[in-house]
């Protein structure tokens, strides 16, 4: 019996076609995958079936009824976030309940016993160890994705669940446990939505899969019918224009970075190399553990075990002014918080890296400030009205090209760029393209390049490690770099590989 | 383009004109305000009108930059009026009863600032503290200090050539004014040309940023407390002087116009917005209106009525400018 389904939903943003004609069907006692790449639409879609967004064309309906923007017959769509998304410092029981207005819970004057009454049996349910009374901040996260699971059910109206990665930060203990409820669910005849990066997942559920790519839907089958080539196959689909190659094209040089061993926040034990003149691709899943590792050797996060060496020497985990004197540079992945200073201009964002070379005696030399943003400015193709322009004014890709334009007046001989093309468009994306590949060959600086776009890392790479939770999964010369096997160490199912010791 | 999209870019256009032009914007306020006070009072425009204005805004001044330097870390002292009380209470102490040489007493009583905040520095950074909650909890302990060491009593007996300083002239102009110019072309210098300066408004945009460019935050946080303790250490001395003796209460009336003269200077609580020109300006526009609420006649009591909605006025209009200019 269908329970929830969407037809023909198409979503169209400022320059890109989200969703183009997708259609879902769930039933009641089914768990549906819905796979696919970053940025395939999976987000938007949830946003749709939740009633967050308005599809451009196209219905949702759940049991027959279409529901219209903002109507009320969406919250029987129960969604559990992909983040954490809970009041910490409030009670488990409290959690489960706002705004009270569930059958039981609802009364004009807040009855916490009761309240903490009505939780015990969604908590027991989900065989949560933690109790109504307990601070949620206080509680292991597992429980706490476990309650953001229980919440959804404690919404009374709900008949579609729909789960977003549940299982990004879980471990295997708990991925086990959350999948005996998800099958609890399934044979109580409840219709759920199951959104996975990873394959194995899709298997062991056993139903139905929907593969989305770009926007559009990619294939739709029993589970039992099909293959992981299958799903991967629809997952790539295209292949890349090799036309549009940006890899640089000279032999590596000498030794820059010797990784060995290395342990820190998220990530265990991972080994590389980095040679002059190279870019070296990270592959992974969001949260796999690839910006931490980069930050533990920047000197941002605190270093476990392991040893780095650079240009042979043993390297000091300090903080980042050491790793930046020594020639160690990192561009974040988040611009805004990380990157920019929103409020400041162009020309004190520029010189904010390099403030030793336009003074002296600690006073700013207005000359040198001005010489080195018009530097900056022309010699990185800067789209601004002048160097006093606000940053925050400046597109994307300009504000990315101010930060990758001062970071090379630093003169660095290592660089960690991390998404250097994520919000921007298609343009200013080649231009970064070109710049890597200008910096490599010409300056002969060696490049770690994390991106979650498989595309870029093709293009860019001479050769891609990829990041399994937290640890190396496997590692691709450029003559094995195809979308199919990158795609499959990123999602933890191709053949592994040691990662081969570099001379 | 739509002709709405047209109007709205145009609409953005304006506001971020407005907003460039923010220290303008602060400046034809205070000039409009004053002018209207011409108007509004023949006793306005006089000289002895002028000085008593510039000497209150002489200390308000003083302790408007300090705080206006912590603000635009996103930071914020609380104890900088017990500072400067503490301070004052140093100095008086050493010149009445250990008859120290001027020069030397009114060096300790300011390093003594420079220690206090670099005190609540050292708490803020080293242990992670909320800056308002740390600060309102040194505010009571410097306050406690000061109480402690005078028990309550005023020091009086201050020396007349030390006193000059605070109660004198000099060509028609209160002293203490020739004090308060002379910090704010140090904060003016400091913030504007240095490299501290620089890193003073990165760390406030954003912290995370700032330290991935290799700046050390918690030094330049540190400082910056220091140098706000300083400050406000001259003002409570001069404060003494002026009163010709060390009472507790100095400074107990600074803190809330330290914070609303920067704001309404155009200096966000948020950190990395504004100027240090901005605070004193933000100061003079109090200082004009609590005069003229005097001179014309209207009831006190509505002087802080007013301030209070000036401050509101500020960072309302600062808002929706920022708003409007953002979605361009």
């Amino acid at each position: 019996m269908i329970v929830l389904q969407a037809k023909g939903i198409s979503k169209r943003f400022p320059g890109v076609v989200a969703l183009d004609h997708v259609d879902l069907t769930v039933n009641s006692g089914e768990v549906h995958c819905v796979v696919g790449e970053n940025g395939a639409g999976k987000s938007t879609l949830v946003k749709i079936l939740t009633g967050l967004y308005r599809a451009d064309e196209g219905s949702v309906s759940i049991r027959g009824t279409q529901l219209h923007h903002g109507d009320p017959g969406f919250r029987a769509v129960a969604y559990v976030p992909q983040e954490l998304n809970l009041f910490g410092n409030m009670s488990v029981a409290e959690n489960l309940f706002l705004p009270f207005d569930q059958q039981g819970v609802r009364s004009p004057i807040f009855s916490r016993r009761k309240c903490e009454e009505q939780a015990r049996a969604y908590l027991d349910k989900l065989r949560m160890t933690a109790s109504p009374r307990d601070v949620v901040n206080e509680i292991p996260v597992a429980e706490q994705q476990l309650l953001q699971v229980a919440r959804a059910l404690a919404n009374d109206k709900f008949q579609v669940l729909i789960l977003d990665e549940p299982t990004a930060s879980l471990t295997k203990p708990e991925v086990d446990r959350l999948f005996t409820v998800v099958d609890l669910l399934r044979r109580e005849g409840k219709a759920i939505v199951f959104i996975t990066h990873k394959l194995e997942e899709v298997f062991r559920l056993n139903d139905v899969v929907t593969v989305l790519r770009n926007g559009l839907l990619a294939g739709h089958s029993a589970v039992e019918q099909i293959s992981v080539d299958w799903i991967i196959k629809r997952m790539t689909g295209k292949e890349v224009d090799l036309d549009q190659v940006y890899r640089p094209t000279r032999t590596p040089g000498r030794s820059l970075l010797e990784v060995r061993g290395l342990s820190g926040t998220r990530f265990e034990d991972v080994s590389f190399s980095l040679r002059e003149g190279e870019i070296v691709g990270f592959a992974g899943l969001v949260g796999a553990g690839r910006t931490e590792i980069m930050q533990t050797i920047f000197g941002y996060l605190p270093e476990r075990r392991g040893e780095v060496r650079f240009l042979g020497e043993p390297w000091k985990f300090r903080d980042p002014s050491y790793a930046i004197r020594k020639g160690l540079l990192y561009l974040s992945e988040e611009r805004k918080a990380q990157g920019i200073f929103a409020h400041l201009s162009v020309q004190q964002n520029v010189c904010a890296l390099l403030l030793r070379k336009v003074s002296h005696a600690g006073v700013l030399d207005g000359a040198k400030e001005r010489a080195l943003t018009r530097s900056v400015i022309e010699g990185y193709n800067v789209r601004a009205r002048s160097a006093d322009q606000e940053i925050e004014f400046l597109s994307g890709g300009n504000q990315q090209k101010v930060l990758i334009g001062r970071t090379m007046e630093a003169a660095p001989r290592v660089l960690f760029l991390d998404e250097p093309t994520r919000g921007i468009d298609v343009k200013a994306k080649d231009e970064i393209y070109s710049l890597m590949k200008k910096i490599a060959e010409e300056q002969r600086v060696g490049i770690v390049l994390i991106s979650s776009e498989l595309e870029e890392l093709l293009k860019c790479a001479n050769r891609v490690i990829t990041i399994y939770h937290g640890r190396i999964y496997g590692e691709l010369g450029e003559n094995q770099l195809t979308l199919e096997r990158v795609l499959s160490l990123v999602i933890g199912i191709g053949e592994q590989q040691a990662s081969p010791p570099q001379a | 383009m739509t002709p709405r999209g047209r109007e709205f870019r145009k609409l953005a256009g304006a506001a971020r004109g407005l907003r460039l032009g923010k220290l303008t914007g602060v400046l034809g306020a205070f000039v409009i305000i004053f002018g209207a006070s011409c108007f509004i009072s023949e006793n306005f425009l006089t000289s002895y009108n002028l000085a008593i204005m510039a000497r209150d805004l002489a200390f308000i001044g003083i302790v408007a930059i300090a705080q206006g330097l912590l603000l635009l870390l996103g930071d914020i002292d609380i104890s900088i009026g017990a500072i400067a009380g503490l301070c004052a209470v140093v100095c008086a102490k050493l010149l009445v009863d250990y008859h120290m040489n001027p020069v030397l007493a009114m060096g300790v009583g300011v390093a003594a600032g420079a220690l206090l905040g670099c005190i609540n520095g050292l708490l803020i950074t080293g242990f992670n503290l909320n800056s308002l909650v740390l600060t309102i909890g040194t505010q009571t302990a410097f306050t406690g200090l000061n109480l402690l060491v005078t028990r309550g009593r005023t020091i009086v007996g201050l020396p007349e050539n030390v006193t000059f300083l605070g109660a004198g002239s000099l060509v028609g102009v209160p002293i203490p004014v020739f004090f308060m110019i002379g910090v704010f072309i140090i904060a003016l210098f400091v913030t504007t040309k240095t490299v501290f300066g620089r890193k003073l408004y990165a760390v406030g945009n954003s912290r995370e940023a700032a330290k991935i460019v290799g700046i050390k935050e918690n030094n330049v946080r540190i400082t910056a407390y220091a140098i706000a303790g300083t400050f406000s250490g001259l003002a409570g001395i001069l404060m003494a002087f002026r009163l010709i003796s060390a009472q507790t209460a100095i400074g107990q009336t600074w803190v809330l116009p330290s914070i609303a003269a920067p704001v309404i200077g155009g200096i966000a609580t948020t950190g990395g917005i504004g100027t240090i020109s901005g605070a004193l300006i933000g100061g003079a526009i109090m200082g004009v209106i609590g005069n003229i609420i005097v001179l014309g006649g209207v009831d006190v009591y509505w002087q802080q009525v007013f301030n209070g909605v000036i401050v509101v006025l500020a960072i309302t209009i600062d808002s929706l400018t920022r708003r409007i200019g953002k979605k361009a």
